[in-house]
């Protein structure tokens, strides 16, 4: 992947420095009076024939594509004072992230003096947190030519994906070895009580990694299956994660309601999927409610989205979190996500099925406040309710599998081949 | 510095110009840097805050000598002399800024290993964005010398100043409630007072930018009453008849 990227980057650099080049030539080629007052004039030799050989049209036309680039391009003479920038250069002008781009910028030109490449990595505090790759690398004849890279995506990439591979083995890790450790005391002990505690510690902590796995590959499972072809009454959908939720919530009074007439609303979807998604939502918020707190679940409409929201009072989450909490096995509170039980996956399952549905979540939230996720689907998902089964459908009223088990009544017709999907 | 003078008189604003840019721009990345390193506790990086802070004072003085040499120099008039007089204001409050945010990462290493709650943490954030906010429109306003834009720094300093007494609620909350002990609450008061003095010295850089722009000056409403101070009867201020 580096080598692939450091090959891109090589080149677009050397695109880069052509058209730059080819430009100069030809501004040389059209006014050859004005070349010898052109400050950007020296840099011309190295590129005299690429005018000639491809035509000005053809510099012209990589000027525009320059321009045009994602990456910012800036070129200073051997003055070092700047005389080109491209679009996406000049767009930081006039922005505090442009001065602190340009102050970097000069320093680098001033090391390409030498003749050699510099480049650095310069991060904005946000938000939202912005990475830039800044490269600058002399032209042969004088001057130098930079790019600027917005590498804040492949930077939260990369720490995610390391992230993941320390967080999973320690996820599986530590129940595990908790068992082993337990298991070998409970072989030398002969006291009954504490063979007791030892044993349903075991079990507690086989559950917790047998939780993981099954996560783990609900995920997958998500993550791989796109069929869609169910009628989902999303209300009912949103009625039964709300009565697990109040189930879950009954621990530590927090009142679970849904709010908003409840219009049964028929969506195409995998129906286990999105159970699984507007469960994990409420749980949730349920599990990160105070004693005493409110959640609030509600079904909106309009005409691009159908939108499930989870408003809560609970703790909230830092703001430099916020953007992170859909990655698998991603904690805000590491103490906390123990007292929880929770697995480490139930957003990134949320973010799996919005995405499977070509919808989106998303989360706003203020520490101390509480947290609002809002669950979107396109509304074009939405299909006529389904009233009129046909007769002798002897699959109807087919309930969904496993633990996703939908409370009687609220069950939409389904078929056979989709309640093991 | 050029003998030549006359001609190179711009290119020194221009300097100048961009030196208090690169200053300020710097404090509106160090005001969310400080207000993360007090949520993280994160004393590595506090440390480094703080240990560059010397070279913004240097900065600082470095800049004030320049426009007191080109004001000796070049003796500008009009808007020049308006942009090179608000340039030495401007650079004590982006020096005084930068000072805040250093206080902040003291005020966190004093703090450190005492866990704040939820609450406390919410509002300390809202007032770590809201401070950004004001002094990245305060850079901003000046780089592009852009009037209105800094005229609207007052308001967003008000919903500032209403963060504060917030702040100053939940502390007394979490106080009652035991979860913060007398040091931590005092602490973090005095955190609150240096994010909103950071909103202020935000407005003061974007007062002196609608002056530079068309010698806008703020207006004191007990300014013209100097002469005929108010009166004070029973300890309460009456301010003088207007005429």
């Amino acid at each position: 992947m580096p080598s692939i990227v450091a090959l891109f980057g090589g080149v677009a650099i050397g695109l880069v420095i052509g058209v730059v080049l080819a430009h100069r030539t030809a501004r040389t080629v059209r006014r050859p009076k004005a070349a010898s007052n052109d400050l950007t004039g020296s840099a011309v030799t190295a590129a005299g024939n690429i005018a000639e050989e491809f035509g000005a049209d053809l510099a012209l036309g990589l000027q525009s594509a320059v321009d045009h680039l994602q990456m910012g391009v800036v070129v200073c003479d051997a003055s070092l004072k700047t005389t080109y920038r491209n679009g996406a250069a000049d767009a930081l002008t006039g922005t505090h992230a442009g001065v602190i781009v340009d102050a970097h910028l000069q320093q680098l030109f001033t090391e390409t003096r030498s003749g050699v490449r510099a480049g650095r990595i310069v991060e904005l505090q946000g938000p939202p947190k912005t990475t830039y790759s800044i490269d600058a690398m002399p032209i042969p004849g004088g001057g130098a030519v930079a790019t600027i890279d917005d590498i804040s995506e492949r930077v939260r990439i990369d720490s995610m994906r390391t992230d993941f591979v320390a967080n999973i083995s320690h996820e599986l890790k530590t129940p595990v070895g908790a068992i082993a450790v337990l298991a070998e005391m409970l072989a030398d002990e002969t006291e009954p009580t504490v063979i007791n505690t030892l044993s349903s510690r075991v079990v507690e902590e086989s559950h917790r990694v047998a939780r993981t796995i099954d996560d783990l590959l609900e995920l997958s499972r998500i993550e791989l299956s796109r069929r869609l072809d169910d009628a989902v009454d999303l209300s009912a959908v949103v009625d039964e994660a709300v009565a697990r939720g109040r189930m879950a919530a009954d621990g530590h009074q927090v009142q679970v309601e849904t709010i908003g007439a409840s219009d049964r609303l028929w969506i195409q979807a995998d129906r286990p999927q999105l159970s699984s998604a507007v469960g994990n939502l409420v749980e949730n918020a349920v599990k990160y409610s105070d004693d005493g707190g409110l959640v609030q679940v509600s079904i909106r409409r309009n005409e691009r989205w159908v939108e499930v929201i989870v408003v809560d009072e609970g703790v909230g989450i830092p703001a430099a979190d916020l953007d992170r909490v859909f990655e698998r096995f991603y904690r805000v509170d590491k103490a906390r996500a123990r007292q929880t039980g929770g697995t480490g996956l139930g957003l990134a399952i949320v973010r799996h099925v919005a995405n499977n549905h070509g919808g989106v979540v998303s989360v706003q939230s203020q520490e101390g406040e509480g947290s609002t996720f809002t669950f979107r689907l396109p509304a074009r998902l939405v299909v006529p309710s389904p009233e009129v089964n046909e007769p002798g459908n002897p699959t109807e009223l087919q309930p969904a599998p496993g633990r996703l088990a939908a409370t009687a009544g609220s069950t939409p017709p389904q078929k056979v081949s989709m309640s093991d999907g | 510095m050029s003998k030549e003078l006359r001609s190179n008189f711009h290119e020194q604003l221009a300097e100048i110009g961009a030196g208090i840019a690169r200053m300020s721009a710097g404090v509106t990345e160090l005001v969310p840097r400080a207000t993360q390193i007090l949520l993280d506790g994160d004393l590595e990086a506090a440390e480094y805050v703080i240990l560059g802070d010397d070279e913004y004072d240097a900065k600082a003085v470095e800049l004030e000598e320049r426009c007191f040499s080109v004001i000796a120099l070049q003796a500008p008039v009009a808007s020049d002399l308006r942009s090179l007089v608000s340039a030495i204001k401007i650079i004590a409050d982006i020096e005084r800024s930068a000072d805040l945010c250093v206080n902040i990462c003291k005020a966190a290493r004093r703090i450190y290993s005492h866990d704040l709650d939820p609450s406390l943490r919410g509002v300390i954030q809202k007032m770590g964005d809201q401070a950004r906010v004001l002094f990245k429109e305060a850079t901003e306003a000046y780089i592009n010398l852009d009037g209105p834009r800094a005229a609207a720094l007052h308001d967003m300093d008000s919903y500032l100043d209403d963060l504060q007494r917030q702040f100053i609620q939940v502390i007394f909350e979490s106080h009652a409630a035991g979860t913060i002990d007398l040091q931590v609450a005092v602490q973090l008061a005095v955190v609150a007072r240096f994010f909103e003095r950071i909103g202020d010295h935000a407005v003061n850089v974007g007062d002196r930018v609608r002056y530079i722009v068309d010698g806008w000056v703020p207006e004191h409403p007990y300014a013209e009453s100097v002469n005929d101070p108010p009166e004070i009867v029973d300890g309460v201020v009456v301010p003088a008849a207007q005429g």
